[in-house]
């Protein structure tokens, strides 16, 4: 579904030198696939992101989703992004209908629309509301639905549930599955807990720390559907085993960094 | 525990911002007339004589033909303020150099005392309402474009950001995102600029051509009729009072979101 190859960025950092944020990624997501992306904070997750996004331009490399070529934005992928980025003076209503909006779908069948996201998303009742009313996990909701609600092939998520509290995040992340459960999307999801990016996902990818490469690819084999049980599946070997190879290896490398800053 | 809500009624009423201006007010207006009975002397009338001539005042057509005339130039000149003023914000907000190339002409003509451009208006001008228009304007198009500036420049680009991943055009960005973003500062500039319109408004009458309200101020002191003075002063405080909450009351229908949103950081 996407294919990104040899995918490189260097930025000019504030003093003037280079950042490497991407040293060569080369990365498939399958169709319909759950992908979870961990790594070291500053490893390059976001400009990844941005860029299969197209808010972000590269260096070097190739990005293509469903055999095209990624050249900006597009209506096949939405983003749902970690401060929910939601208009604090539009209602939940016209949030969750801005992109269809922007689409240029008429006013009535949008509106429809995203009623129905809302909804879908448990937040029937507060179409007018605003976003400055609801608390940390509805506004993510509205974000979600947002994303949504253009009918998307792929659905690109920066640490969506990085800003809301503990319990509300593992509803947010039941309420996630069952959507992809139901609608098969495929996800790019980045997250900084391992524990989300096991429970979560198909396929976890690990970056390594700047610039950032692939690390290691690990596959998740819980059974699926998982909503309806994430803590049962706590409990499971396979995601313990998971889990502690997952903190090993960012313990390695995070170890390496601080030799590496120490010896430069 | 009690919450404010469980409160009585008349104590919610009693605690009200009104009732303490009204305290605050009632204060001021005993001080006042202590202050003027005792020492007051001739210069200062008590509260009850400025109260009367104020009553007085209100009688005459010729208070009401004066607000009138000023009252042509304050509309007028904040008329151009706000359409002068809140294109050139945004714009301005918007392109860092063209911010840049105007930033000294900006921060200039904010700090000039624009009482000493007067007479140098009066020279190419001459004395008609066209010259008190441009007066009011000077005084407060820099209030508007300040404010309207720096409220497009604080648009979260993240929303930018957000509103181009959904395939946005800048045209789109200007409309969905830039302009209702900036609502609440462009509100907020226009109050402001209000009260610099009413003060230029007064000032032009005062020092440039000694007509209307300015007028009145200064017959009452060639006259010694220092509770006629009074009067006139407490009638332009109260119109720009009056134009204040109005313009308060109209930010608040228009971006009300501004309000809560402060509110719940104040709170934090
Ligand atoms: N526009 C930019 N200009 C300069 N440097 C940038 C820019 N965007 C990102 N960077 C740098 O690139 C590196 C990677 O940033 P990125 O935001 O992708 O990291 P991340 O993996 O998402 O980090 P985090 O886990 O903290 O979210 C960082 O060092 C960052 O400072
Ligand atoms: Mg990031």
């Amino acid at each position: 579904m996407i294919e990104i190859t040899g995918l490189t960025k260097t930025f000019t950092g504030q003093d003037g030198a280079p950042v490497h944020a991407l040293g060569g990624v080369d990365l498939t997501v399958r169709e319909n696939e759950f992908l979870t992306v961990l790594g070291p904070s500053g490893c390059g997750k976001t400009t990844m992101l941005k860029m299969i996004a197209g808010l972000q331009t590269w260096d070097a490399g190739e990005i293509t989703v469903a055999g095209r070529p990624v050249r900006g934005p597009g209506p096949d992928r939405s983003m749902v992004f970690q401060n929910f980025a939601l208009l604090p003076w539009a209602t939940v209503l016209d949030n969750v209908a801005f992109g269809l909006k922007l689409k240029g779908v008429g006013k009535a069948e949008r509106n429809e629309r995203a009623r129905g996201l809302i909804a879908k998303v448990g937040l029937a009742g507060f179409e007018s509301k605003r976003p400055g009313e609801l608390s940390g996990g509805m506004q993510q909701r509205v974000g979600i639905a947002r994303a949504l609600a253009v009918e998307p092939e792929v659905l690109l998520m920066d640490e969506p549930f990085g800003a809301v509290d503990e319990q509300t995040r593992r509803l947010l992340q039941e309420e996630l599955l069952s959507i992809w459960e139901a609608n098969r999307l495929t996800v790019v999801f980045i997250t900084h807990s391992m524990e989300e990016a096991v429970l979560l996902g198909d396929r976890v990818v690990l970056l390594s720390a700047r610039p950032g490469r692939i690390a290691e690819i690990v596959d998740v084999p819980l059974d699926r559907p998982r909503s309806s049980d994430i803590g049962g599946l706590e409990r499971s070997r396979e995601y313990v085993e998971i889990t502690a190879h997952l903190w090993e290896r960012l313990r390695d490398m995070h170890e390496e960094h601080r030799l590496e800053r120490a010896a430069g | 525990m009690a919450t404010r809500t469980d409160r009585p009624q008349w104590q919610r009423l009693l605690d009200s911002d009104r009732s303490y201006q009204a305290l605050t007010f009632v204060l001021f207006a005993a001080a006042w007339q202590v202050y003027g009975t005792y020492w007051g002397g001739l210069l200062v009338p008590t509260f009850t004589e400025t109260a009367a001539a104020f009553v007085r005042l209100l009688g005459t057509a010729e208070f009401w033909d004066a607000l009138w005339v000023s009252n042509q130039a304050l509309a007028l000149g904040f008329a151009c303020s706000v359409a002068i003023g809140v294109p050139v914000g945004v714009l301005l907000g918007r392109f860092r150099l063209l911010e840049r190339l105007t930033d000294v002409y900006l921060n200039i003509l904010l700090v000039t005392p624009m009482a000493a451009i007067i007479p140098l208006l009066i020279m190419s001008v001459g004395f008609g309402l066209l010259s008190r228009v441009i007066l009011v304007t000077l005084f407060a198009v820099v209030m508007v474009i300040v404010n309207v500036r720096s409220g497009v420049r604080q648009v979260d680009p993240g929303l930018i950001q957000m509103a181009k991943s959904f395939g946005a055009t800048e045209r789109a960005v200007w409309r969905d995102v830039l302009i209702p973003g900036a609502l609440p500062a462009i509100m907020t500039g226009v109050r402001l600029g209000l009260g610099r319109a009413v003060t230029g408004m007064v000032i032009v009458e005062l020092l440039m051509v000694s007509l209307a309200l300015g007028g009145l101020i200064l017959q009452f002191r060639a006259t010694f009729d220092a509770a006629g003075l009074y009067a006139v002063i407490a009638a332009v405080l109260i119109e720009s009072l009056v134009l204040i909450a109005l313009a308060q009351w109209l930010e608040h229908r228009i971006a009300p979101w501004a309000r809560s949103t402060q509110k719940r950081k104040a709170r934090r």
